[in-house]
């Protein structure tokens, strides 16, 4: 196997550098957040990267107000599910945006929020 | 395979309690094995539930700690994860080894306690369920998945916030009458509403408590439960699973492993819908039981809010649900929970639940929702 394959970790460290990585199932043309080892459409093991552009619509959210520990400070901050323009969804932590302005269908952009050590994936403005 | 039966149940009371999850399934399976009439000698192997103990505890391990604690020796032990379905997950896996004839006489139910540790570690222990790359580091909460969900089912169908109080009051109206639940106390549709937002739209009475309890079940093969007069039949025990990641979920607004399960149960049963009489549902938050009486059958996709404002699940409605509290009310012990349901309709369909009892009921249904909705469980039951 010759095959790129994307890693938890370097889809994470590719997010820290700005880039969104997906894979492409080169069978049937499926596309996934990695990582992933067969195509869930076509039960293939074909897969290539792609870059994502990283502009989507908000599909769902809300406004967290009890975070977990380790967020305590945060709160409260808004986390959505946002459908790319290439057809994959994302979750990720919206910033930027005043949290009364959000609404379903409100166009975002990925922006990698990075946390020490650790990248989480954002959204912003348009 | 061969015909199973739930010949014996017991209940911790739940709320805030003192001993261990161990202890507390401990207290539940003595109570079961009282009630199934039989020697705990009888019993042949023994699966339990737990999520947190690892974490909240520093205990693992647990199956054989519950075993000893029982005084049971010898007999194969298995420990269940599954996030909120575990011990119904446990219950399936029970119901396979009884069905396939390797044993007679199994113990199986769950433990669990979080109220002796802060609210912030508790919700951080529960999210630890779902995913520690894309989900965890964004501070996605419970609260936060069934809050997606809920937008995503308002923006679809319409469903209001005033619905998802229905819900609330309903089960804290039918938890009145369960001696062993955690708030017995009716609450008005203006307490849910005017209650603080834990995640928009869902607000802190659209959510089950925090819970410590125990739940267990003893499971006994046809010939065995022939000699019991109170015996209840698995009509059928399937499970589903989904993606585990909000982001791979392709309708946010339904709760697929639910409509699958139930397929399974009702092909196993060779029953509907329409047959059920009774229902225990996993009605973690208030949507969450909007979505599953939309799963199951029991309403069109779109109309389980209007369900819940005309009631049509109350006891005395169309389908009581939830007649014990549900986990709103009567609390939600998340490794016992799966148990607890299968005993309040075991307890329904021998008709001796009391107050709460849904008159003439022969067909009942228990639902256990596990996680970011990944794991899914639909029993039924039956009487003879
Ligand atoms: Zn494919």
């Amino acid at each position: 196997m010759t095959e790129r394959v994307i890693t938890l970790k370097s889809f994470f460290e590719e997010a820290r550098a700005g880039r969104l990585t997906g894979i492409r199932c080169g069978k049937c043309g499926e596309l996934a957040i990695p990582p992933k080892e067969f195509c869930p459409a076509c039960q293939q093991r074909a897969w290539g990267p792609v870059p994502l552009k990283g502009e989507g619509t908000i599909s769902s959210f809300t406004i967290i107000r009890v975070a977990p520990r380790g967020h305590a400070g945060e709160a409260p901050y808004a986390v959505a599910v946002v459908k790319l323009a290439e057809g994959v969804s994302l979750l990720g932590r919206v910033v930027d945006m005043p949290l009364e302005a959000l609404t379903v269908g409100l166009p975002v952009k990925f922006r990698p929020l990075v946390k020490g050590e650790q990248t989480v994936v954002g959204f912003g403005p348009a | 395979m061969r015909r199973v039966a739930v010949i014996g149940v017991g209940l911790t009371r739940f709320g805030k309690h003192e001993r261990n999850s161990v202890e507390l399934f401990a207290e539940a399976a003595r109570d079961a094995i009282t009630d199934a009439e039989i020697s705990p000698s009888a019993i042949q192997a023994l699966y339990y539930g737990n999520v947190t103990g690892g974490e909240g505890e520093r205990q693992l391990h647990t199956s054989p700690l519950a075993a000893s604690l029982l005084g049971l020796t010898n007999i194969p032990t298995t420990r269940f994860e599954n996030a909120c379905a575990t011990s119904h997950v446990a219950f399936r896996h029970a119901v396979m080894e009884v069905a396939a004839g390797i044993s007679d006489v199994v113990l199986v139910g769950g433990g669990e306690r979080v109220l002796h540790i802060p609210t912030d570690h508790a919700t951080e222990y529960f999210g630890f369920c779902s995913d520690a790359s894309y989900e965890q580091p964004v501070g996605l909460t419970f609260p936060g998945v069934f809050a997606l969900i809920a937008r995503a089912h308002m923006e679809k169908y319409g469903t209001t916030e005033e619905q998802m109080a229905h819900v609330a009051v309903k089960n804290h109206r039918h938890g009145v009458h369960n001696p062993k639940a955690q708030f017995r106390k009716e609450i008005t549709l203006e307490t849910v509403l005017r209650s603080a937002y834990v995640a928009d739209p869902l607000k802190l009475f659209d959510c089950c408590p925090f819970t410590d309890g125990g739940a267990a079940v003893v499971l006994a093969s046809e010939e065995v439960a022939r000699r019991h007069k109170r015996s209840i039949w698995v009509l059928g025990s399937a499970a589903a699973s989904d993606t585990m990641f909000m982001h791979e979920k392709r309708d946010l607004s339904r709760i697929t492993a639910t409509e699958r399960a139930a397929l399974g149960a009702y092909r196993q049963a060779g029953k509907g819908p329409q047959d059920v009489d009774v229902v225990e549902l996993h009605d973690c938050f208030t949507i969450a039981e909007i979505v599953a009486t939309e799963g199951l059958g029991f309403f069109e996709p779109g109309m389980g809010g209007i369900a819940a404002e005309k009631g049509w699940t109350s006891v005395g409605g169309k389908i009581p649900v939830n007649p014990s509290g549900g986990l709103k009310s009567k609390g939600h012990p998340i490794g016992a929970t799966g148990a607890a349901q299968i005993c309040e309709i075991v307890t329904q369909l021998r008709g001796e639940a009391g107050p709460r009892q849904v008159e003439g009921a022969r067909v009942g249904l228990t639902h256990t929702l596990g996680g970011n909705t990944a794991t899914v469980l639909v029993s039924l039951f039956g009487r003879d």
